[in-house]
Formats: C-alpha cells, structure tokens, sequence
C-alpha cells in the first residue's frame, strides 16, 4: 500500500468531529441533522455493521427555540414502574431543570430503538452554555450548517442601520405623535 | 333628565380629571407654533415641519395604499423588525389604517406579524412602561426562545 493510499484509508476512517450552535434552532429539526453524523449517514462507506460514525459537539442547548406554544404543549412521560408513578413534564419544565434534556431526548428519539442506539449517543456532547473544555475543542475540525438563522432584536441593532433603513410610511399631517 | 345629567357629569369631570399633557422627554413634533408680531397684532400659528422621514422615504411610499406586500411583492417574517417596528407606537400598539396606509389584509397581516415579534422578544424596547425590557426575565415558559411560522397566518 502506498503511503497516499494509507493516508486516504485512515482519514475514511477516522473519526471526525462537529460543532453544533444550538441558539435559536428547533431541537428536532437539529436531531434529524446531527443524528446522520452521528451514525456516519453522510459518508459513502456507510453499512449498519460499519462503526463509522463521527462525534458532535452541542453547544448553546439552552438557548433553543420551539416554535408557538410548543414550550406548553409538548409533554415528557415518565413512569416509575410503581402503580401511579406516571408523571407528565412540559418542554418548557423540563427544559428549565436541565436545559440539555430537550436536546439530548430529540437526537435520541430520531434513532431506532436498536442496540447501536445508546453507543451512538456516547459520542454525543451536549453543553447548555457556550464554555466546551478544552480537551474537546482541539478536536473540533467541522462546523454542522444550522437551518436556522438567529433572528436579531431591535434593540441590538446597530444606530447606523436603523437611521438608514428606508421608511415605508409617513404621518399624516393631523398625527399627533407618541 | 338626560341632558341635567349630561351637564353634571361634563362639570364633575372638568373639575375632577383636568387633562394635562406630561412628558418627560422632549415629544417629537409635526407642528410646531409660530409667533408674529406686525403692527400691535400678534399672531400664533401652527406651521407643519418637515418630517425626519421624508429624506428616507421610499417614493412610493406617498401613494395611498401602499403595502409592501402588494406593491413590492416582499415576503415579510415576523423577524424583520426594521419594517415592522415602524407600524408600531413606542408603547407596542400597532398604529390604525388610517395612518399605516394598508389594504385591509396586509393590515390585519401586519398586526399578527408584529404580535408574534414581540412574543418572541424581538422587539422588546417598543412596548408599555410596565414591560420586561429583558425577554429572558419573562414569566414560566414565555422567557424561552420562540418562533413562528407565517403558515399560520390565516389572512
């Protein structure tokens, strides 16, 4: 084997790792994304058999976005295996004990329930907050595209870009403004 | 009857509730009063001045019904707050046709648009004084990360 050729089968299989921005992103459909490289979907030599999946990096977990009143409306089941040890958690309650969980149960839930299923999820790390010890981000080679872009507030946009912004509309001429 | 209580209430309230503008600030202004003095006449006048907007208004924008939407053809998100902050008061109320100058579904459309920006915080300096300034500080579930889709619209 040549030395080209050796380098190309370490680097097919070696594994990669991304970083994930979790802010303002919809948790399931960020699931559907990191989970295909997780399991290594995204590359060639994919087969079920075949250990090829890559590690991800989840940050920001704490500051993803449901759409409407999603925060109310979807429900955590839980049961003890005790008689009436059935509990039921809102998004938002649960995201508000730890604001990892929702994160991590979506890119969970994406997967079939096989016995690959909780090695995948080992090479998952999720943080709520933007601070990833160092030991991890020196392995970080890619950065996952979020399908969502982060919608800016109007208090921080810059004074330049609000003076400059065209008008659509002026007061009539009996306004009496406030 | 109806006209000795029409008197007695007018009265009560002329004594009791005496409108009085107070502003902290200095209110922006379309008119603004002229005095004149020619010959032992002095003369008030109320004389309109230019607005801040003319320079930077689009010149279709003087039409009378002017929709971005019909007119420019744009897709407005709940997300571009640039445009829809200016059919907003600066206590969050959306401002009447009469003054926006929509056709009756924009207008309707912008008012769901503009509800649904400041529900998810994107403009949290224009809204009454009692307000969270700070969308994070708000009440239960309301203080995480939001969207919606415009899908939901149904004008």
């Amino acid at each position: 084997m040549s030395i080209a050729k050796r380098v190309q089968q370490w680097a097919t299989f070696a594994r990669t790792w991304h970083i994930y921005d979790c802010t303002w992103q919809n948790p399931f459909e960020s699931a559907a994304l990191v989970k295909t490289h997780l399991m290594g979907l995204h590359k060639p030599i994919y087969h079920p058999m075949n250990d090829c999946g890559d590690h991800v990096v989840l940050i920001n977990t704490k500051e993803i976005a449901l759409p409407g009143d999603e925060w109310i409306k979807r429900v955590y089941f839980h049961h003890t295996g005790y008689p009436g040890g059935a509990s039921w958690t809102l998004a938002w309650q649960l995201h508000e004990k730890d604001p990892t969980m929702v994160m991590k149960k979506a890119v969970y839930n994406s997967m079939h329930g096989n016995l690959q299923r909780r090695h995948t999820m080992q090479r998952l790390h999720l943080f709520s907050g933007d601070s990833v010890p160092d030991e991890i981000l020196q392995n970080v080679t890619n950065q996952i595209r979020t399908p969502r872009t982060v919608p800016q507030r109007l208090d921080h946009i810059d004074k330049e870009t609000l003076e400059n912004f065209p008008t659509i509309m002026d007061y009539p001429k009996d306004y009496i403004l406030r | 009857m109806a006209s000795l209580l029409k008197v007695a209430t007018s009265t009560l309230r002329s004594t009791l509730w005496q409108t009085r503008s107070v502003a902290t600030t200095t209110p922006q202004l379309i008119k603004e009063i002229q005095e004149k003095q020619e010959n032992n006449v002095r003369t008030y006048e109320g004389v309109n001045i230019e607005s801040e907007r003319s320079e930077k208004l689009l010149k279709s924008a003087c039409q009378t019904t002017f929709c971005p939407e019909c007119t420019l053809g744009l897709d407005i998100k709940h997300t571009d707050v640039l445009i829809l902050s200016q059919y907003v008061r600066s206590d969050g109320c959306m401002l009447p046709r009469r003054i926006t100058g929509l056709c009756y579904r924009q207008q309707k459309k912008m008012g769901t648009l503009v509800t649904m920006a400041q529900k998810a915080g994107l403009m949290p300096n224009l809204g009454p004084s009692w307000s969270k300034k700070d969308p994070k500080q708000r009440y239960g579930w309301k203080k995480f990360n939001k969207y919606f889709l415009e899908s939901t619209i149904k004008y």
